[in-house]
C-alpha cells in the first residue's frame, strides 16, 4: 500500500547549488570550536547526525556532556546552568526540536535565555535542499524556525564553520535561542582543517567560491 | 493531609540560603510569604520544567542548596526528569512535590492514575538517594533539618488538600528573575 503524503510542499525559491557540496563535517573541528568558545556543558538527547561529535564529547572531561531524556529537560537545564553562571549549549535533532516547542516558547523566547541549539537534520536527503526534502521533519525545520522567529545558521560542510562562529557570536551577544542546523553528518575521518577532497556523500560538483559565499543560510531575527 | 500554605510556611522557615524554583500551585503561596524576592525562579508557562531548572542551578552552583517546589501534574508531565536528576546526582538538590491529585489551575481535574502511582517509589526506582512522604506539617518541620543534612537528590512528597485554583500569576518575569539571580551569584557576562 502506498501512503500518499498530502502535506503541503511549498515551492520555494531555493538555490539548490548551495547544497551541492553537502558532505561530512569534521567532528573534531566542531569539538574544537565548542572548546574554544569555553562551553562548560553540552546537554543532549542524542542525534544520529552528530554521533561522532557526541563520541568525542563523551570521551572528554570538558565540556561536560549531560545526556537527558527529553529536549524539554535540556532547555530547562540549560536555563538553570546559565542562571548559575555556566555556558551550556544543546545538541539535539530536528524531531526533538518539534517535541519541545512549548518549553522553547516559555524559556528561550519569552524569558530570553541564551540557548544555542545544534540541531541535526535526521532523515535528510543530502542531494536536496532541506526545504525540498520528502521527509516532513527535514522539510519543515527552516519554516518552523522562521515562524517562531528563531535565527538559524546552516552547516552543510566544513566551509560553513564561519556560520558556526557567527551563531556563537550571536548567541553570546544576544538573549534567546539560536539554531545551528547540522545538515550533513559529522565525521571522525575529516582532517582538522577544511578539505576540498570529495567524500562518500559529497555530490560530484566541487563548490565554487561564489557558492561558498552564498551559503550564509542565516536569518536575522526580526 | 496539609493545607498548601502550611507546607509553604514550613519550607519558608527552614529555607536559609537555598535557591528556590517553584511551579504552578506553589508559586503564589511562595510569593505571599516573601520568599520569591531573591534567589528564586518561577517555572511558568513550561509545565514540568521546574526540576530541570533546579537541576541546572544545582549543577552550576554545588555550593548552594537548591529546593524545587513542584506540582504532581508537573512531575507527571516530565517524568523522565527523575531519571535525569538521579543520573546527575546533585548532592544539593531537594525536590518537594505538592501532591493534591489535581490539575488545580485548569479547574481541579483529577490526575490520571491518582491513587495508583507513588512518587516515592518512582523516585527511588529512578535512582534518587532518598524519598520521603509527609501528610503533617509538624512532622515535616521536625524532619527538614535531618533531610537537609543528608545529600541529595532527595524527593519529598507532600500530601496537600485540594484547594481553589490560585490566580493571578505574579507580574515578575523569568527573565527578570534569572537576571537578578545571576547578579546575586556574581555571574559576570562573558
Amino acid at each position: 500500500m502506498t501512503i500518499k503524503d498530502t502535506a503541503a510542499k511549498p515551492k520555494l525559491n531555493v538555490d539548490e547549488s548551495i547544497y551541492q557540496r553537502s558532505r561530512p563535517i569534521g567532528a573534531n573541528v566542531l569539538f574544537n570550536a565548542i572548546r574554544s568558545a569555553s562551553i562548560t556543558h553540552v546537554i543532549t538527547v542524542p542525534d544520529t547526525h552528530q554521533r561522532t561529535l557526541l563520541e568525542l564529547l563523551a570521551n572528554s572531561p570538558e565540556p561536560k556532556l549531560i545526556t537527558v531524556c527529553t529536549e524539554d529537560e535540556a532547555i530547562g537545564i540549560n536555563a538553570g546552568l546559565y542562571a548559575g553562571g555556566a555556558r551550556p549549549i544543546l545538541l539535539i535533532q530536528n524531531n526533538g526540536f518539534y517535541a519541545c516547542l512549548n518549553t522553547l516558547k516559555a524559556i528561550p523566547l519569552d524569558a530570553q535565555v541564551p540557548t544555542l541549539m545544534l540541531i541535526g537534520e535526521h532523515g535528510r536527503d543530502l542531494a536536496r535542499p532541506s526545504r525540498n526534502n520528502a521527509d516532513l521533519s527535514v522539510r519543515m525545520l527552516e519554516p518552523t524556525l522562521e515562524v517562531w522567529g528563531i535565527p538559524y545558521y546552516r552547516l552543510e560542510g566544513p566551509e560553513d564553520m564561519v556560520n558556526f562562529e557567527s551563531a556563537f557570536r550571536q548567541w553570546a551577544e544576544q538573549g534567546g535561542p539560536v539554531a545551528v542546523l547540522v545538515g550533513a553528518p559529522t565525521s571522525l575521518e575529516q582532517p582538522n582543517s577544511i578539505s576540498r577532497s570529495p567524500s562518500p556523500v559529497m555530490l560530484s560538483e566541487t563548490p565554487s567560491v561564489d557558492d561558498i559565499k552564498s551559503v550564509g543560510g542565516h536569518k536575522e531575527k526580526s | 493531609m496539609m493545607r498548601r500554605q502550611e507546607a509553604i510556611s514550613v519550607l519558608a522557615a527552614s529555607r536559609e540560603d537555598a535557591i528556590s524554583v517553584a511551579a504552578m500551585q506553589a508559586i503564589m503561596a511562595w510569593h505571599a510569604t516573601g520568599q520569591a524576592e531573591i534567589d528564586h525562579l518561577d517555572a511558568l508557562g513550561c509545565m514540568g520544567s521546574a526540576s530541570s531548572l533546579g537541576l541546572g542551578i544545582a549543577l552550576a552552583r554545588p555550593d548552594r542548596r537548591v529546593i524545587v517546589l513542584d506540582g504532581d501534574g508537573c512531575v507527571l508531565m516530565q517524568l523522565g526528569s527523575l531519571v535525569t536528576i538521579a543520573a546527575q546526582a546533585p548532592k544539593n538538590f531537594y525536590h518537594f512535590i505538592f501532591e493534591n491529585g489535581r490539575y488545580e489551575t485548569s479547574g481541579n481535574q483529577i490526575l490520571p492514575g491518582f491513587g495508583k502511582f507513588d512518587f516515592c517509589q518512582l523516585a527511588l526506582a529512578a535512582g534518587y538517594r532518598q524519598a520521603l512522604s509527609f501528610a503533617d506539617a509538624g512532622e515535616l518541620r521536625q524532619a527538614l533539618s535531618v533531610i537537609y543534612a543528608e545529600p541529595g537528590p532527595v524527593l519529598i512528597r507532600l500530601e496537600i488538600a485540594p484547594d481553589a485554583p490560585v490566580t493571578p500569576w505574579p507580574d515578575v518575569t523569568m527573565h527578570t528573575q534569572i537576571t537578578a539571580l545571576r547578579a546575586r551569584l556574581g555571574v559576570v557576562a562573558s
